[in-house]
């Protein structure tokens, strides 16, 4: 093991954990109403958090991507500006003796997660374990989700939540990282026989079903599960990163093309039998029909984005709050993008739209890199998650497509989501170091 | 295989991320205006509740609407009720009227009105200005008006022949909006009570009221046909004297003359038909010019359609005035020539607005120019005292009038008004609108009196139009409209106010 100086990634972690605490600065004396640093505590923390990460990383010899970790950084700083300043009993832990608010407990997940990334990037040498056991994989998989439809309890209607004393843990977070482990697992094998075997109708390529069929059964039953969990954004966003993996591994843009219009065929027919699925395509198509009441979130949602405008309110400006009461409910988790819109403004809301792009073009160069197809299509589908999870949840903040209770990575709060999107980088890296694409990112 | 796949997968995600890039610009930037104006926004309206307006002056100076912030609540207080129907109120609970409304933003200071320095302050600076306002009205002679109509219901309006800006404009019975525009939330009992009020002191009659006008109307038969050609002032109808005896038989219904009060009926030029009012002279023009043309004169002076105090949308809405029964926003065609004749003396389906009758006194004495009225003179900063500030943001002059009959036309109906407060004849019916009844000794006026039969019980409207100074070569200060509900015939009650209103403004202004 020998010290692998990475240059490029101080030299951009830099300035990302030097605005962190002058963005906690700034929100406090907005605040506050007076000039005094306020409690940079957290923001210490965070900035002692990324360094660690950072000298370990150099310490360990990690030759892996630079850009992904300040990336991660800059998502996380932005996110723990803002759940710092919005009010810190929407969520918080009282546990192990411990009273932490809202932001606490997020950094306290951060920490958690760069633990797991660290492990992952520099301990996981060799993805055989991922590789072999994929079956295991979709089966604990399958578990989780078991667990989940029957230990489970619900928050807004999806019962997405288990109770583990100390801690909920929402397993939908895990599943997909399970989920693509199998699936590239499956497609690295399969591979050459699907995009070989030909069998046409018409114009149209249609995938050889026999080979398919492990994996579609699987995915039916996690999506018929997932649907039944009443979770349509994991639903939206598994089926998103499937054909994601599919079209990479097989170059068919017909299998896309199926994959959509069978999803279409399944949305029309979940719009004809559910209920809760019409009452939410009617609040998307217009939800000022009902503004005090089925479109309260988006409408005030809507409302925060135009008083943002262009350059923002500035931080710890915006209309959280209204009267003791949030004006957006769930501002901490599904609407934390226009909480962060609303008080950067269009300019904020692209610089974070940016780094969400930096993290998921590394990620697809980590992919193209890859010594293995396996390590190739694994990188793909959780590239793929984190930036289907941050398109999906931002078009629904904005009305572009219906809202789904999906987490902004690094950026919502939530200590399944922050964990889970760490392990995720936490592979992205340990794939990235066996390809050494650090030397070529470095030029050194 | 696999890298080339990443590649094309990586074009649709950057395409992916350009959408949702648009579709947040599409809210920030350009609905952002919309949605931060929706009246229905909660937080629009919570902000408004500590947001401070800004003041509205009379054109002397003095504070008519002030606003001060007591514990983070807005709190608006109204000086004089006189005021009510112009200025409107600003409440939550029932939304805003008047000034209030049209010029919502500007007082708030949500728009800039200069419309380069709103796109940089959209830009630069987002906290609110509130800017005051500037009436052209003196309160000194809103109140002097408000007092001449005393109890009565009615109106009076009182324009600057020359610019267009209103003088006065008083609707009674008025009420004060203290209770409602100065409470954020109270306020539903007095609402209530006002809106449960037979009398309607929420009707803002001098903009909203719709009368039949009676013969005030003939200056407008007069001017149009003198315009058109059709009669000079020296024309007469031969058949005319009989027909003040014996009717007039349109289409076989008989037109017949009002009381006139003694005087032996003779073959009347416009000068005599105006001072007795007679409505079979008129009823003859009016079918001289012909329905057409007097629909198309009707629609150049204003009626027909809605019109306004000011202009766009910084204005205060006038009802539109009509003629006939109307037909998709204009007046429809007249239904016979019994309608037209009676339209030609302001009876039949003639309905109209105190203010329009305003512009049609202030066309004739601004030589056949009718000015665009408008009532707030300028934008100003706010300024924390009682006094207006120094600096002007924006003028908010006329955009000059609109020539509706030609000067000659102009001059001989204004003969005519002359003779009908101070000939022979004429002193007999409109002799109160005399100005020299009122302390003026070296200045004349000129007007006309309407009476509005309502059939019936009920006590005709009061009618008067007219302007001052009217001798000679003189330029016209003011040119007015007074109406009085149920008020009897003109001699009664208009005509008096008339002249004393006027006579009270060429005191005021000759004195400043």
């Amino acid at each position: 093991m020998t010290i692998a100086w990475r240059g490029a990634e101080f030299r951009l972690l830099l300035p990302i954990l030097l605005l962190v605490p002058m963005g906690f600065f700034v929100t406090n004396v907005a605040l506050a109403g007076v000039l005094e640093p306020g409690d940079l505590t957290l923001a210490v923390g965070y900035v002692a958090l990324f360094a660690g990460a950072h000298l370990l990383l150099v310490a360990f010899g990690h030759r892996g991507d630079q850009l992904i970790l300040p990336a991660v950084g800059a998502m996380g700083g932005v996110g723990m500006i803002m759940l710092n300043r919005l009010p810190q009993d929407l969520a918080g832990t009282s546990a192990f003796g411990l009273e932490l608010g809202m932001a606490a407990t997020q950094l306290l997940w951060f920490g958690v997660g760069i633990v797991a990334m660290l492990a992952i990037a520099v301990g996981l040498r060799d993805d055989g374990i991922l590789r072999h056991y994929k079956y295991t994989w979709a089966a604990i998989g399958i578990a989780l989700l078991g667990a989940t439809l029957l230990l489970g309890y619900e928050v807004n209607g999806a019962r997405l939540w288990i109770d583990l004393g100390p801690v909920s843990v929402q397993p939908g977070e895990f599943l997909k990282i399970v989920l693509v482990i199998f699936i590239a697992g499956y497609l690295a094998e399969t591979r050459t026989l699907l995009t070989s075997a030909r069998l046409r109708i018409g114009f149209l390529s249609v995938p050889p079903l026999p080979y398919f069929l492990p994996m579609l059964v699987l995915f039916a039953v996690v999506m018929l599960i997932v649907v039944r969990l009443n979770d349509l954004g994991a639903a939206l966003l598994f089926f998103g990163i499937f054909l994601t993996m599919l079209f990479v591994a097989t170059g068919r843009r017909s299998y896309v093309l199926i994959g959509l219009v069978l999803f279409v065929a399944g949305f029309v027919v979940a719009f004809q039998l559910f209920g809760h699925v019409q009452a939410r395509v009617n609040v998307w198509i217009d939800p000022f029909a009902d503004p005090l009441g089925a479109g309260f979130q988006p409408v005030r949602a809507l409302y925060a984005l135009g008083r943002g405008g262009i350059f923002g309110e500035g931080l710890g400006q915006g209309l959280v709050t209204l009267g003791g009461n949030l004006t957006i409910p769930f501002v901490h988790t599904d609407f934390i993008f226009t909480a962060i819109a609303e008080e950067l403004g269009l300019l904020g809301a692209f610089a974070l739209l940016g780094f969400a792009m930096v993290l998921v073009f590394r990620g697809l160069r980590i992919a193209s890199l890859a010594r293995d197809d396996f390590g190739a299509l694994m990188v793909v589908g959780l590239t793929a998650s984190l930036g289907l999870q941050t398109l999906i949840i931002i078009g629904g903040n904005t009305k572009l497509i219906p809202l789904t209770g999906i987490t902004l990575p690094f950026v919502s709060y939530g200590g399944s989501s922050v964990l889970a999107s760490f392990i995720m980088i936490g592979l992205l890296l340990a794939v990235s170091h066996r390809s050494g694409t650090a030397d070529r990112a470095s030029g050194s | 295989m696999i890298a080339t796949n990443v590649r094309r997968l990586g074009v649709y995600l950057m395409l992916a991320f350009a959408i949702v890039s648009g579709s947040i610009a599409w809210w920030q930037v350009v609905e952002a205006r919309s949605l931060s104006t929706r009246t229905d926004n909660p937080e629009v309206i919570a902000a408004r509740r500590s947001l401070l307006r800004g003041t509205i002056f009379d054109a002397g100076g003095g504070v008519l609407a002030t606003s001060e912030v007591v514990d983070g609540l807005s709190r608006r207080t109204y000086t004089d009720p006189a005021f009510t129907h112009v200025i409107g109120f600003s409440s939550l609970r029932y939304g805003s009227t008047g000034l209030e409304r049209s010029f919502e933003d500007i007082l708030v200071g949500q728009t800039d009105p200069n419309p380069i320095r709103d796109l940089v302050s959209d830009v630069l600076a987002r906290q609110p200005e509130p800017r005051d306002l500037t009436l052209t009205i003196d309160r000194r002679l809103q109140d002097f008006a408000a007092d001449q109509l005393g109890s009565d219901a009615g109106a009076v309006v009182a324009l600057d022949p020359g610019t267009g800006a209103v003088l006065a404009m008083v609707s009674t019975p008025t009420f004060d909006a203290n209770p409602i525009g100065g409470n954020p939330e109270g306020g539903t009992a007095e609402m209530d009570a006002l809106r449960n009020d037979a009398a309607e002191p929420l009707l803002a009659r001098a903009r909203q009221g719709r009368y039949v006008p009676g013969s005030i109307m003939k200056v407008f038969t007069a001017a149009a046909a003198l315009d058109a050609g059709v009669i000079t002032p020296e024309t007469t109808f031969p058949d005319q004297p009989q027909q003040e005896l014996e009717g007039f038989v349109v289409d076989g219904f008989t037109i017949r003359e009002h009381d006139l009060g003694g005087i032996q009926p003779g073959l009347w030029p416009l000068s005599e038909a105006l001072q007795v009012s007679s409505n079979i002279f008129f009823a003859h023009v009016g079918l001289e010019l012909g329905a057409e043309r007097f629909l198309e004169y009707a629609r150049r002076f204003g009626f027909c359609a809605p019109i306004s105090v000011g202009q766009d949308d910084r204005a205060l809405s006038v009802a539109p005035s009509l003629m006939t029964a109307p037909v998709e926003d204009d007046c429809g065609p007249f239904a016979d020539d019994v309608e037209l004749g009676s339209a030609s003396f302001g009876q039949g389906r003639t309905t109209v607005t105190p203010v329009q009758m305003a512009l049609v006194a202030a066309a004739i004495a601004g030589e056949g120019v009718m000015p665009q009225p408008y009532v707030v003179r300028d934008v100003r900063p706010h300024a924390d005292g009682d006094a207006p500030s120094e600096q002007v943001l924006d003028t908010l002059g006329s955009s000059g009038g609109t020539r509706v009959v030609s000067a000659e036309a102009a001059a001989a109906t204004r003969a005519a008004m002359v003779d009908a407060v101070n000939g022979e004849f004429g002193r007999l019916y409109a002799g109160q609108g005399d100005i020299t009844l009122y302390g003026i000794s070296d200045a004349r006026s000129a007007g006309k009196t309407g009476t509005a039969q309502l059939g019936g019980e009920q006590a005709p409207h009061s009618w008067f139009i007219g302007f001052a100074p009217a001798q000679d070569a003189a330029a016209p200060q003011i040119a007015i409209a007074v109406l009085v509900e149920s008020g009897g015939s003109g001699s009664g009650r208009a005509a008096g106010i008339a002249g004393e209103v006027m006579a009270e403004w060429l005191r005021l202004s000759g004195g400043e």
